[in-house]
């Protein structure tokens, strides 16, 4: 009897939990936060995240709104990576891309970003303006748009529009071919993940993928990391011109 | 005579009047007995009251034993000061009484009758000591661990014995950091004769305290009854402490020279001895103990408005006023009154609006030093002016400090003040400036602070994105997509292939428009036929339209065109000999006609001529 009562109470809890839509725990939260709750909020904000089922742009303001409540906590590495998540599904946010700059001002590993090719800078940035489905979408419609403008210079038997066609759909492939390569690249970003944030205050990396390698130097916590691959607990990573090996779980994957 | 009497009379009396209308203003009557009595010790109580008095009516002596009195006994006094004469009148009932019992008790007022009226006296408050205890050899070797014992030359047991000693009290062992500790030495005095402290006096270094003296008024002796022995004792030094660091502090033992009268042993006992004991004065130095304070570290958990205060405090605080013109002077007066660590108390911080320009605080202390720590008022001025009308909020100062009490941190606040501020002479702000004056302080935007931008407050609807939108990349869909297109127009090129072929072939297709070309310059060469001014532009376009026309029907480049080409070309095509004839005249009329107007080639004629020959040439097959 007493443990019937226990399940009741246990459902009920659960249910009462997960009756709340999305839209009521984003107002709760949101409440919570100006009230500056912010651990309840970080909790609403958690829990609407959790709760999707797949996460779409419409979820970029959560991320956003948690990452402010994170860094409201002083929670600084957390803040980081909901803001760089929420930058992923919308690159486009000007807050969120202010708020993680703010952050990263607070962070205390200074990274001399290793001298990078200017057009290659360039095209990183290009890359990261719009996010994968505008880039893939682009790509597709241009291709098309490509294929259009060819039969116009095929069948067309105007000099005029058959000049236009040609240069149009070569103009056409090449955009669809860039939008293509940035589609393509921020597919492998995704899908590899291999950005990733440290969320130990303090962590040591190492020479070799176990205890006993020779530390090398010192990461503190918020600096932004690539994971080039994962041995036995250990990630190999990269930030400016070091690498070395560092225990997993003192990184998240954005 | 009798009026003159009267005068006398008036002159003689008025004095008199007056001192006593002047006496009976202050009479003065009072009790006094001693503050502490023993059990079983005659004690002398008495009141005194400073005019003639009868009547007294003492009340009944509850807890004590009536013994002797009311001894009455008068005193007056007169004298004259810088011809001022003063007169002191002073009567005395003394009682002689003694205490039942030990404890603290009170004796009522009593009252007296002086000229007609009653007056009531003070009550009294007594404490009762219990009597001295003989003491045993085990406490008193207990007594001597403890006190340095000085002993008086007479040895003998029991409460004859004389004994001086120094104590070291402190009002509390366990305190927390920057709370005041009382610590005072004591002197106990018993049967010996205490003549006085010298100059030569140990105190310990109080180091990791901040020091308050305590200025000691007047000594009074006091009875106390201490570890069963009445002793007469008086504070001698006397300090505030407050301690500055937590933990175990340790305050080391102080030494004080004192000089007691000692009575000379005679080596022969006479019997005037007893008479004129003669006496000698003889040092001794005693040491007070050492002892240990526990300073317990403050809480963690200071508000950010914690302004070093520790004790207990309320804060006042007074706006000049709210409604002040720009470039007028505020001033918020903040009045801290209370108890601790006054003198270390950190100014709060007023944060003003901006656009006001402010001053630095002005102090005032008003601070007092008793046993019971410190305690008064600081006041701290604040003074500000603003410069800029509009409506601006004060916020509320914050004093946080810990209170000993509680055991906790506590922060009091001002109200938060709004403040209109109207415009005054030189106003800073733009509008206020009058028109045609068109001179304005720019400034920077001035950066005060930065933080995080705001969280979104956009309605968040969980859209889900079509499940064409969510295609993934590399998927089937994806294929499809590019593939679909890339085939549909494959199969269109396919399907018209032979259009293709044909727009392909630029040649044919020049062939086949040449005529339209042709006809275009013929009619433009029409046009100019109607106006005989552009005679020569229509020579001009009549040789254009059919050496075009040639050059694409013949496929020949417009710079191998001449007419040997065209003739041998058209031979190749076995076109008749009569419409090669034709062409070549129409070539050369064409060209006569604009090189040579001379020659009289009529301008309809040619036309004629050559729409003829296109019309003849088009028929052909070329």
């Amino acid at each position: 009897m007493r443990r019937l009562t226990y399940i009741c109470i246990v459902l009920l809890i659960a249910a009462t939990s997960f009756a709340q839509s999305p839209t009521e725990l984003w107002a709760r939260a949101n409440q919570a936060y100006s009230e500056a709750r912010y651990d309840e909020a970080v909790a609403d904000y958690s829990a609407i995240i959790d709760a999707a089922p797949v996460i779409t742009r419409a979820y970029a303001p959560v991320y956003y709104n948690l990452g402010n409540a994170h860094f409201k906590q002083g929670e600084l590495s957390q803040a980081i990576l909901a803001y760089e998540r929420c930058l992923r599904l919308r690159p486009t946010d000007k807050n969120a891309r202010y708020n993680l700059q703010f952050a990263r001002t607070q962070i205390i590993d200074n990274i001399a970003d290793t001298q990078v090719f200017f057009l290659r800078e360039w095209i990183t940035t290009l890359r990261n303006m719009l996010p994968m489905s505008v880039w893939m979408w682009s790509s597709i419609i241009l291709f098309c748009l490509m294929l259009v403008c060819l039969l116009l210079f095929a069948f067309s038997r105007s000099i005029g529009w058959r000049k236009a066609g040609f240069y149009i759909s070569i103009i056409c492939l090449l955009c669809s071919a860039v939008a293509f390569a940035n589609a393509a690249s921020l597919h492998h970003r995704d899908s590899i993940r291999a950005e990733a944030i440290i969320t130990r205050g303090i962590v040591n990396a190492k020479a070799s993928p176990d205890r006993s390698g020779t530390e090398l130097f010192t990461l503190h916590e918020g600096t932004k990391v690539t994971i080039h691959e994962v041995l036995g607990g250990y990630a190999n990573i990269e930030v400016g011109n070091y690498n070395g090996w560092i225990p997993v779980n003192t990184l998240e994957r954005i | 005579m009798k009026r003159r009497f009267y005068i006398f009379l008036a002159v003689c009396l008025f004095p008199l009047l007056g001192v006593g209308i002047l006496r009976a203003e202050d009479v003065q009557f009072r009790a006094q007995a001693p503050a502490q009595v023993i059990v079983g010790r005659p004690f002398q109580f008495t009141y005194t009251v400073n005019q003639r008095a009868k009547d007294l009516r003492a009340p009944e002596f509850t807890n004590f034993d009536y013994i002797a009195g009311p001894y009455t006994s008068q005193s007056s006094s007169t004298s004259f000061v810088n011809g001022r004469r003063t007169s002191s009148f002073q009567m005395t009932f003394t009682y002689t009484l003694m205490a039942q019992k030990e404890g603290t008790f009170s004796i009522a007022p009593a009252t007296i009758t002086i000229n007609g009226e009653q007056y009531t006296s003070n009550g009294v408050k007594i404490t009762v000591l219990p009597e001295d205890q003989p003491a045993t050899n085990s406490q008193q070797s207990a007594a001597n661990n403890q006190q340095p014992t000085v002993s008086s030359q007479r040895q003998s047991t029991g409460p004859e014995q004389g004994n001086i000693f120094v104590r070291t009290l402190v009002s509390k062992t366990k305190v927390y950091e920057q709370e005041a500790v009382l610590l005072s030495y004591k002197v106990y005095v018993a049967g010996v004769d205490l003549k006085q402290f010298t100059n030569n006096t140990t105190l310990p270094d109080f180091t990791s305290f901040l020091q308050q003296k305590i200025d000691l008024q007047d000594v009074q002796l006091q009875l106390e009854n201490y570890n069963g022995r009445n002793y007469q004792t008086a504070t001698i030094y006397s300090t505030l402490l407050y301690p500055q660091k937590s933990g175990d502090i340790q305050i080391d033992p102080a030494s004080f020279e004192a000089v007691l009268l000692v009575p000379n042993q005679a080596r022969s006992r006479s019997i005037f001895d007893d008479f004129f004991n003669s006496y000698t004065t003889a040092t001794r130095t005693l040491r007070a103990p050492g002892t240990t304070i526990h300073v317990t570290p403050l809480p963690s958990g200071k508000p950010a408005s914690y302004a070093g205060g520790v004790g207990k405090f309320t804060m006042d605080a007074k706006l000049s006023g709210t409604d002040v013109k720009a470039n007028e002077a505020i001033t918020l007066t903040l009045t801290i009154r209370g108890a601790g660590n006054m003198k270390l108390l950190k100014t709060p911080a007023v944060d003003w609006p901006e656009g006001f320009e402010q001053y630095d605080p002005k102090v005032t202390n008003n601070f007092k030093t008793s046993t019971g720590g410190m305690s008064g008022t600081r006041t701290i001025e604040y003074l500000a002016i603003p410069r800029a009308a509009g409506e601006y909020i004060l916020p509320p100062v914050q004093f946080g400090y810990f209170d000993t009490e509680k055991g906790q941190y506590q922060v009091l606040s001002t109200p938060e003040y709004t403040l209109h501020i109207a415009r005054g002479a030189g106003d800073q702000s733009a509008v206020a400036q009058p028109a045609g004056v068109s001179y304005v302080n720019k400034e920077d935007i001035r950066e005060l602070g930065s933080d995080i931008r705001y969280i979104s407050a956009a309605n968040f609807v969980p859209a889900n994105d079509n499940e064409v939108m969510r295609m993934q990349f590399g998927s089937w869909q994806m294929g499809a997509l590019y593939g679909g297109p890339l085939v549909i127009a494959l199969g269109l090129f396919i399907i018209f292939r032979k259009r293709i072929r044909e727009n392909a072939d630029i040649i044919g297709v020049r062939k086949r428009q040449a005529n339209s070309v042709a006809r275009k310059r013929l009619k433009t060469a029409k046009k100019l036929l109607a106006e005989p001014q552009h005679k020569e532009q229509f020579f001009e376009e009549i040789e254009r339209a059919s050496l075009q026309y040639l050059s694409d029907r013949l496929s020949i480049p417009t710079a191998d065109l001449n007419k040997d080409t065209i003739t041998s070309t058209l031979r190749g095509k076995a076109i008749d000999d009569a419409l090669i004839e034709r062409t070549n005249r129409v070539l050369s009329d064409a060209a006569f006609a604009r090189y040579a107007p001379a020659m009289g080639v009529k301008p309809e004629e040619l036309y004629a001529q050559t729409e003829q020959l296109i019309n003849d040439l088009e028929d052909c097959k070329l």
